[in-house]
């Protein structure tokens, strides 16, 4: 080796014991357990895993339904890694998605006939409104009786689900469904906008928008200074004119508004109307991206996508190659729980 | 008046059914947390327990190899909470969240055949000397083995705890590691006993759902009542004793769901299924105003969990 590419391999022996090593570490043990999980089925399994890469980023189709999924998530991801801001655990984001869903449809069905430019903001309206009050309750609960959020959060998102089924089984069936328990079908002033004739609908544009502002706010704002020092001391806080509870409530109303737009995202473009099963599953991948993410803003964007990935390749798995749904759970359990292992014992080590 | 009396202990003693398996969730949640560590993975335990059990008592029909069988399951998974909180010293709430996760799928991926199946149930107290009880005979019939196992537990529970040397330990590292430490033994043996124990009544507990009470297996079965029993050892304040009480709020309130709808009250199903869930909530928030007077019993180790996001 010659000593002038020696300061090259120096910083990259350097950057492999930081974080960098760590993901590639992660990404390493990663793929092996999933190709271990399609071998113990009988799979086979690395044409299966160049399969999913294929189903998730092989074409622009694949990648357009990549996206499509690619939105629930980063807005639920974001629901959590804001809260997260001041040290709160909020589980809630499924909740909040139904409880938007809810009320943004209730809009529509409120505004029927209007015109669209009546009728978009209305339901957009709504929908922040249901996902606001489902994640400002476990803020008044947290705030006022000090009950913990994470477990008030879990409890309300089955509470939300119920109310969803509740509506759409009840009062707000459409009479003409034929029994199956579906609101009617939205009007064309309440379909949320769609890009170059596909399912990528605004909003992923939301979501995006909202990672953005929502960093620079957190990292360049008074307010965003303000979190940190409540968060690290409530009371140094306090004396500074910052208000612990007052903040509780911005960052669980903030979060739960943005998974509130999630869900009304679901319900008027993808399934055209309010139907049970709206969107299972996405508050809690949105809670592991936020995690996977570090709580970090920009980052969630990218893992976002990548996840999305990961739904819409076993979606299609699930049809070519009758790979059961619940293996998409599994590979995410997986990561998560490898991404956890890893990334705490890189951080216990670098603290010794 | 003899009506509303056989109507209230009926919807006491459905209540003590469909209260078990969250009782047995919350013992051993209570212990897990005693030592100081909190596992929201007892939902996916849970999960994993019934799938696995109501399988081996499918395939076997045997359906105490299957109560077995989801004991061990529980803990096997309970094992990979263990392994990120123990030794890698990752967050609880995070690591709890994954098992749950990684319990759901695994019970919906190698659950799917079983669906529909017919199994043995575990068989209750009818026509053994239980029946031959005056008045209270016919409440006491429909009891089933997990229903006692699981209550017999509480005093075992209790007198391990409370009057054991190990119990002592076992409390202290839920205070302070320190203190187990100084004295010579290693906490983290006690918290890693704790979570299979955990593992242990979360795996019973699905087995109780699925192998006796339903006599069936869904997917996501369970729906929350992991979680429901997490909030409730908050309720029971870390006590066995008091996880009766607390567990039967569950139960009522599902026992009162199910009578609702069979008097043919006028409100959704769907409105009424969310009584489980809010019920529970209530009475936490309720307990919440007790707990900030006077800590009210929380383990000392496990405030530092709750105030930790990373």
């Amino acid at each position: 080796m010659t000593s002038a590419t020696q300061p090259v391999v120096k910083l990259g022996l350097q950057l492999l014991r930081g974080p960098a090593g760590a993901v590639l570490v992660m990404t390493a043990i990663f793929v092996v357990a999933t190709l271990a999980f399609f071998a113990i089925n009988g799979r086979e399994a690395v044409s299966l895993f160049q399969e999913m890469v294929m189903g998730a980023f092989g074409d622009s189709y694949s990648f357009s339904e990549t996206l499509v999924k690619t939105a629930p998530i980063l807005l639920t991801a974001l629901a959590v890694a804001l809260p997260a801001r001041l040290g709160l655990i909020s589980v809630g984001g499924e909740g909040q998605l139904y409880l938007g869903a809810l009320f943004g449809t209730g809009a529509v069905l409120a505004a029927v006939d209007q015109p669209g430019w009546i009728l978009m903001p209305l339901m957009l309206a709504g929908s922040m409104a249901g996902g606001a009050l489902w994640g400002v309750i476990p803020g008044l609960l947290k705030t006022r009786l000090g009950v913990n959020e994470t477990i008030s959060t879990l409890l309300l998102n089955y509470v939300g689900i119920l109310l969803v089924s509740f509506v759409v089984h009840g009062p707000w069936k459409n009479p003409n469904s034929l029994g199956w328990p579906a609101t009617i079908e939205f009007p064309a002033g309440a379909i949320l906008p769609q890009f170059f004739d596909t399912r990528v609908h605004m909003g992923l544009v939301f979501g995006i928008v909202a990672a953005i502002v929502l960093h620079i706010l957190v990292t360049r704002s008074r307010w965003g200074l303000g979190l940190q020092v409540s968060r690290s001391n409530p009371r140094v806080g306090a004396t500074a004119g910052i208000s612990y509870e007052r903040n509780v409530l911005i960052v669980m109303a903030v979060g739960g508004l943005l998974a509130g737009l999630a869900g009304i995202a679901e319900a008027s473009v993808i399934q055209n109307r309010l139907q049970d099963g709206l969107a299972s599953g996405y508050g809690m991948t949105g809670f592991l991206v936020a995690w996977l993410a570090g709580q970090h803003f920009l980052r969630i964007i990218p893992l976002s996508v990548l996840m999305g990935g990961l739904l819409a390749s076993a979606d299609s798995l699930q049809l070519y190659a009758q790979l059961p749904k619940a293996s998409a759970d599994i590979l995410q359990a997986l990561l998560f729980i490898i991404v956890l292992a890893v990334a705490s014992l890189w951080a216990r080590r670098s603290n010794i | 008046m003899e009506y509303f009396t056989t109507e209230l202990l009926t919807l006491l003693f459905a209540a003590l059914r469909s209260a078990t398996p969250v009782l047995a969730v919350v013992l051993g949640e209570a212990m897990t947390q005693r030592s100081g560590v909190i596992n929201l993975g007892v939902e996916g335990q849970m999960l994993l327990g019934a799938m696995t059990g109501f399988a081996v008592a499918s395939v076997t029909g045997d359906p105490w190899l299957g109560v077995i069988a989801a004991c061990c399951a529980g803990i096997a998974l309970s094992m990979v909470h263990a392994i990120l909180v123990l030794g890698c010293g990752a967050n609880q709430i995070a690591s709890g969240v994954a098992v749950l996760i990684l319990g759901g799928g695994l019970s919906a991926y190698y659950g799917t055949p079983f669906v529909g199946d017919k199994i043995d149930a575990l068989g209750n107290l009818n026509h053994t000397f239980v029946s031959d009880i005056p008045l209270l005979g016919e409440f006491l019939g429909p009891i089933t083995p997990t229903v006692l196992i699981t209550l017999l537990a509480i005093p075992a529970i209790s007198i391990f705890l409370f009057r054991t040397r190990t119990g002592l330990r076992w409390r202290s590292t839920g205070e302070s590691q320190d203190i187990t430490r100084n004295l010579g033994h290693n906490p983290t043996y006690y918290q890693l006993a704790a979570i299979a124990f955990g593992g242990l009544m979360s795996g019973f507990a699905g087995a109780a759902l699925a192998v006796d009470y339903t006599a069936n297996w869904v997917e996501g079965m369970t729906a929350g009542r992991g979680l429901v029993a997490v909030g409730l050892v908050i309720v029971a304040r870390w006590n066995p004793w008091y996880a009766l009480p607390a567990a039967l709020l569950f139960g009522a309130s599902e026992a009162l769901n199910l009578k609702l709808q069979s008097w043919g009250v006028d409100i959704s199903p769907y409105l009424l299924a969310t009584l489980p869930y809010m019920i529970p909530l209530s009475v936490l928030m309720l307990s919440y105003r007790g707990l900030r007077a006077s800590g009210g019993g929380m383990p000392a180790g496990l405030r530092v969990v709750f105030q930790s996001a990373r």
